[in-house]
């Protein structure tokens, strides 16, 4: 392993363009709707975005709502697995350079060898070889990360750590202690999910997060934001960035039987995305 | 054996099983219950309310039954705890009012299940009507469509049957649902699991609900035998009736402790749930155990003839006891179960859930083990009548 090997996502928050200028990470589940149309979406957005986060599906997704659950359908319908989500990943990583991030459970990152040891190994070790720079897990708290963190650490992909309005503050600071890259912070008590406003308690959870943070990471704000004013609030709250999974998806799912109109349409939405949290 | 007493440890584990694979979002959640757990779990007042509602209002201690002409067909003593003889007929009661109580004491006004056959949703049900606690039950809506009669009597009691339509609308997407619906709903409402599955504390506090089985069978055959059973068998899906009759028995070297699960439509097809005896670890619903699943991690549909078995894990407890080789596990087929569910029916009047008849079944399997006086507990976790809609489709009877 070269040490020296910068990873990206560290490169994007200290690199030119700056710590200041707000990040949008749009969420897409690979394999939905199906392999190539999938690629064909991210590299269509990538230009407009800062960091991609990709969904690797998993059969029994118990964080995410209706229309994630629904696009992990579709992508194992379309005969996704882990495999063929993986060398979609690589395959694109040859034609873009921004970071990649991946969304799985931990379930499927504990396959393919004997041990969970020796299965983590092996995982990380085809991630580190597709491009991915970081990884959220939905069901790996603080508490059950040391085989993870271990193995992200050789192989420089940054465990990216989620954060609830409800996360206490001793588990925040145990939590800053070990996460890198950034904070994904849940914005409300609920699944993944469009929702139609911005609730206060994403606003305060904002405010006391970013005064544990402030100087340590940059933190990211998804669950439920679906427009580009929410978009805009959020950051003016304090957050470093936006992520949006659900509202993306439901392009996707509005456009199943036109996949130009998907792809324009989606190009349009995440450009409005990241215009609303220039200013 | 020095076991009782040592698992979990503080972060939920039985050796490498168990723990706390949970959303972020839930792990205050967690933590906080297993406080209030730890807090009343020894405190007199909360243990006297608690063994006072199980003794008034559902019967218990319930009966260990000498069951002379089944013995007799089989060659050796057999006992039957009779869990069914509990209100609600099964032993979901013990964990729900348990369960249930804590909750109250926690401040909590609702309360949330999951439930396959119905069996689990009923009994939250009848505590949610015991406490005055506003109930929903998560079903798959393939389940509500064989079970719907247990629908109806959750109905009944006030509780609201929500039917889950994602997945493969069984007792895996309920519980997939009922946590979902936990996460944006953690102030005033308690997720009462109904087994031993889920991240800590659920195996741990389920198990100590449930221990009351093997308390009550250890002191009865004491009395009538004098002595320890040869073994113990229990029927295991998630396993909440096998670690009850087991758990107070496991330093007792000399009693065999066997669980049987679901072999379905047999071993060597996709349809079956014998998750401890082909599956391999992983982590599901929170918690890290034997599993049915693809080479790639994806939860594999699972079957049984008897709803509660169906179930693609097993608790984690129960895959450590058979990893230190202290649990014995077999399996019986769909069509072996039936067989025994008849014969129990025939031979002693009493009609067993199919759950409890994979026990009876396995039994029967392995009769020749035992000699003439050698005595076989099996719990008899629940009563056949919530079956009967899937029972008519196997046996049937002509009028004259």
């Amino acid at each position: 392993m070269n040490k020296k090997e910068k990873n990206r996502i560290l490169e994007l928050f200290n690199g030119k363009q700056g710590p200041k200028e707000k990040k949008f990470m749009p969420f897409l589940v690979a394999g939905d709707p199906n392999i190539e149309e999938f690629k064909r979406l991210v590299l269509a957005i990538e230009p407009h975005v800062d960091i991609l986060e990709i969904g690797i599906p998993f059969s029994d997704p118990i964080a995410d709502g209706p229309t994630i659950q629904e696009a992990n359908v579709r992508a194992f319908n379309a005969g996704i697995n882990t495999k063929l989500a993986l060398d979609a990943i690589k395959e694109i990583r040859t034609q873009i350079k921004k970071p990649i991030v991946i969304l799985t459970y931990y379930n499927i990152l504990i396959q393919g060898a004997d041990t969970i040891e020796t299965s983590l190994d092996k995982t990380f070790k085809n991630l580190k070889e597709s491009g991915v720079d970081g990884i959220v897990i939905g069901d790996l708290p603080i508490e059950e990360a040391d085989l993870t963190l271990k193995v992200c650490e050789k192989y420089n992909i940054y465990l990216i750590f989620l954060i609830a309005p409800s996360t206490t503050e001793d588990r925040l600071t145990k939590i800053l202690k070990e996460a890198k890259g950034f904070i994904y912070l849940i914005s409300l008590m609920g699944v993944t999910g469009a929702r139609d406003t911005v609730a206060q308690i994403t606003k305060d959870t904002i405010k006391r997060i970013k005064r544990k943070t402030n100087e340590i990471l940059p933190v990211l704000v998804g669950f439920g934001i679906s427009q580009p004013e929410h978009a805009k609030t959020i950051v003016e709250a304090g957050a470093d960035g936006v992520i949006i999974g659900s509202a993306i998806v439901n392009i996707i799912k509005a456009n199943l039987n036109d996949y130009s109109k998907m792809e324009t349409e989606m190009v349009e939405f995440v450009s409005r995305i990241k215009d609303a949290i220039k200013r | 054996m020095d076991y009782i007493g040592k698992y979990p440890n503080d972060s939920g584990k039985f050796g490498e099983f168990g723990g706390m694979f949970a959303p972020e979002i839930l792990m205050p959640a967690l933590n906080e219950l297993s406080k209030a757990y730890n807090k009343y779990i020894l405190d007199e007042t909360f243990q006297k309310e608690f063994t006072q509602i199980l003794r008034n209002y559902s019967g218990r201690p319930t009966p260990l039954y000498y069951a002379a002409r089944l013995s007799n067909d089989l060659g050796c003593k057999v006992y039957l705890k009779r869990e069914d003889l509990n209100h609600g007929g099964a032993h979901k009661i013990n964990n729900v009012i348990g369960q249930a109580l804590l909750a109250k004491k926690m401040g909590k006004t609702k309360l949330v299940a999951e439930t396959g056959a119905g069996q689990h949703g009923f009994a939250t049900a009848i505590a949610g009507a015991y406490f005055g606690m506003k109930t929903k039950v998560f079903m798959g809506e393939i389940d509500i469509k064989r079970q719907a009669y247990n629908v109806y009597r959750m109905q009944l009691l006030g509780a609201e049957v929500i039917p889950v339509k994602l997945g493969s609308k069984t007792l895996k997407d309920a519980v997939n649902e009922g946590l979902r619906y936990w996460i944006s709903h953690l102030n005033d409402t308690h997720y009462l699991m109904g087994s031993v599955v889920g991240p800590h504390p659920y195996p741990l506090l389920v198990r100590e609900f449930q221990r009351v089985i093997g308390k009550e069978l250890k002191q009865q055959i004491l009395e009538l035998e004098g002595k320890l059973p040869n073994a113990i068998i229990a029927c295991i899906g998630g396993g909440s009736n096998a670690i009850g009759a087991f758990y107070d028995f496991i330093n007792d070297d000399g009693v065999q402790l066997i669980g049987v699960e679901a072999a379905g439509e047999g071993k060597d097809t996709n349809k079956h749930s014998i998750a401890l005896g082909l599956g391999r670890r992983g982590v599901l619903h929170g918690s890290l155990m034997y599993l049915l699943q693809n080479e790639y991690g994806n939860i594999l549909e699972t079957h049984s003839v008897s709803a509660g078995l169906d179930y693609p894990g097993v608790g984690p407890e129960h895959c450590f006891l058979k990893e230190i080789d202290r649990l014995r596990v077999g399996e019986a087929t769909d069509t072996e179960t039936l067989e025994a569910f008849k014969r129990l029916s025939l031979l002693e009047g009493i009609i067993p859930a199919l759950e409890s008849s994979h026990a009876l079944a396995y039994l029967e399997k392995i009769k020749d083990e035992f000699s003439k006086d050698d005595i076989v507990v099996v719990n008899l976790s629940g009563s056949g009548s919530k079956d009967l809609d899937i029972i008519k489709n196997h046996v049937e009877f002509k009028i004259k």
